[in-house]
């Protein structure tokens, strides 16, 4: 466990600009380019600790909710590949 | 007979017999509680949001005490709307007359779990999936799933005929809730169910009222028990995403998929150019896409393991003939759990400029066949073009196309619209009242109907539903004061007041 660093966890990491709307400081972490946001609203100040909790009790709550459905997501890309192979055309 | 106005103040005597009834702690007159059930998620005049308050709020914790709940308002002539989650999109639980609130979120008891006839009787205060978690442990699932599904009630979704992302494998609410218990207008408790019996799923025997008190918006009765038809827990889910060059292409994947017979097939969805448009703003699957993905479709299946494993392989060749390119698994799995909880989207829109803006997330929908989707997508597209020409404080979010049964013949035909309700004056109201109008016109000249799941109770689109329903919106004026002599229950819903104006 590293130590928390007020300074640290409020210093983003540089933004990528991923396209011209969007830019990525954590990886798959999109955010809106703040330019967008200069006029009609105000960018809350999020330090890195949050940004990468919410986005990981975003997926924790996606996985529960297959978890809730069915017992098992069946792989697209599995079945994708039988069927390339030849195998899945029966 | 004339009804008309809002509500009388509400006397002393009133509340001094809805307390004997409830006790006092569940008759609620503060603010809070008043403002909280005042709207709902559906396209709302904010700057007027003061005419829906209502006066008080009840929470009855049986039948009996709704029951006696609507004798006293019958009795003293007050509205009264039932509420569950307050989820719709349609404002059926919106006070329009204010009156009393019944919000039966105290009915959520799981009654009885019946696993050898796979039924289980509920209040119609639970939510579906704090119910399926519970019925999960016995390997059970009641497969009614809006994009409500964490928050909506079952009693929302009788009142409003629900439709649910998963209803081309296991049936809409309708098909789903076997019977109900509810109050009628004049405080009598009854069952209706297809024909008699609590767990009957087809009966040839009298009308079907159980039609009848579905989809009513809260206008016909409150409904307290339902008992539900339950389905083995799925062994697996199959969700496939797909991405194409363009429209007319995914258009024609859609109908092979929905056309294909495939029984494990529980839906498909078609993704306009609009919609993917919006997706690149800030839904993190598709802001790294490429710009020739232009338009995407899903489909979905749930079943025994080996079932929907061979469902999907013939899926994906059918996808792949068509010129799909599948977006991988992560996207898949993501997209699709996601959608379970449409209610927690991303809230801004985007003004002429570029600039970000709050909006809130609005939706108009139809149903509408398979063969009208393109016109229909291009008609419905220029309206809310002319729209935002005019009141930059709408925003085109895009259209998707689901299919609402196992055939493909229709869709639930959405278009998304972004509106800065605090910008909304009564000018851009006007506007969007008359835009939805127009909508909805659309809609009925392409043979379809105004709504597949939202229902058609607001300002604009409800002018058009005597046109839809001909000489049934009659009868529906008839059943309406047959059963609600005084019009107290949901008054100024559907048009319903002209069933109390006299004849000229």
């Amino acid at each position: 466990m590293s130590a928390y660093r007020f300074e640290e966890q409020h210093t983003p990491p540089p933004a990528r600009q991923v396209t011209d709307v969007a830019v990525e400081r954590f990886e798959h972490i999109f955010e809106v380019d703040p330019k967008l946001m200069t006029v009609h609203v105000a960018q809350q100040l999020f330090p890195n600790w949050d940004t990468l909790r919410i986005a990981a009790s975003r997926g924790d709550h996606l996985e529960w909710m297959h978890r809730h459905w069915a017992a098992e997501a069946v792989s697209g890309q599995k079945l994708l590949d039988e069927l390339d192979a030849g195998d899945g055309d029966r | 007979m004339t009804i008309t106005g809002t509500a009388p103040q509400l006397s002393d005597r009133v509340l001094a017999e809805l307390t004997d009834a409830l006790g006092g702690e569940y008759v609620l007159t503060s603010k809070t509680a008043r403002y909280n059930r005042a709207r709902v998620p559906a396209p709302f005049p904010v700057h007027r949001w003061r005419e829906r308050v209502p006066d008080l709020v009840v929470l009855p914790g049986s039948a009996e005490q709704v029951a006696e709940v609507v004798r006293i308002a019958n009795a003293h002539r007050i509205p009264i709307v039932p509420r569950d989650g307050g989820t719709g999109l349609t404002d059926g639980a919106v006070p329009e007359r204010r009156g009393i609130v019944v919000d039966v979120k105290r009915l959520d008891d799981i009654k009885e779990i019946d696993l050898d006839n796979r039924t289980c009787t509920v209040g119609t205060g639970i939510n579906m999936l704090k119910l399926n978690e519970v019925l999960g442990a016995h390997g059970l699932i009641y497969p009614d799933d809006p994009a409500s599904y964490p928050c909506s009630l079952v009693g929302g979704r009788i009142g409003t005929s629900g439709w649910s992302l998963v209803g081309s494998r296991f049936g809409h609410t309708r098909d789903l809730v076997l019977s109900f218990e509810l109050v009628l207008p004049t405080g009598k408790l009854i069952r209706v169910g297809d024909g008699g019996g609590r767990k009957v799923s087809k009966s040839s025997s009298g009308y079907q009222l159980k039609h009848l008190f579905m989809g009513h918006q809260g206008t016909l009765g409150i409904a307290t028990e339902a008992t539900l038809k339950l389905y083995p827990k799925p062994e697996a889910e199959f969700s496939p995403f797909w991405a194409f060059p363009d429209f007319d292409s995914a258009y024609r994947c859609v109908g092979e998929l929905a056309r294909a017979g495939v029984a494990t097939f529980a839906g498909a969805v078609l993704f306009d150019e609009w919609k993917v448009d919006y997706l690149r703003r800030d839904d993190e699957a598709y802001i790294p896409q490429p710009a020739d993905v232009r338009a995407l479709v899903c489909a979905v299946a749930y079943g025994n393991d080996d079932e929907v494993r061979a469902g999907g392989r013939r899926l994906l060749r059918i996808a792949r003939d068509a010129g799909a390119r599948y977006l991988g698994d992560e996207i898949s799995h993501g997209d699709w759990a996601a959608r379970h909880d449409r209610y927690a989207t991303p809230l801004h829109g985007r003004t002429p400029a570029g600039q970000v803006a709050p909006m809130s997330w609005h939706c108009e929908d139809a149903a509408i066949n398979y063969t009208n989707l393109p016109a229909v997508r291009r008609e419905w597209h220029s309206i809310v073009a002319r729209l935002r020409d005019k009141h930059p404080i709408f925003d085109d979010w895009g259209m998707f196309f689901y299919t609402s049964a196992d055939t493909g013949v229709d869709y639930l035909t959405e278009i998304d619209v972004g509106i800065w309700e605090q910008e909304l004056d009564d000018a851009a109201w006007a506007a969007w009242v008359d835009a939805k109008r127009d909508i909805a016109a659309v809609a009925l000249n392409h043979g379809g109907s105004i709504s597949a799941c939202h229902g058609s109770c607001r300002e604009g689109e409800v002018d058009l539903v005597p046109l839809e329903l001909g000489g049934g919106y009659d009868v529906m004026l008839q059943v309406k004061r047959a059963l609600d002599p005084n019009n107290i229950m949901n008054p100024g819903k559907y048009g319903l007041q002209r069933a109390y104006e006299e004849a000229p």
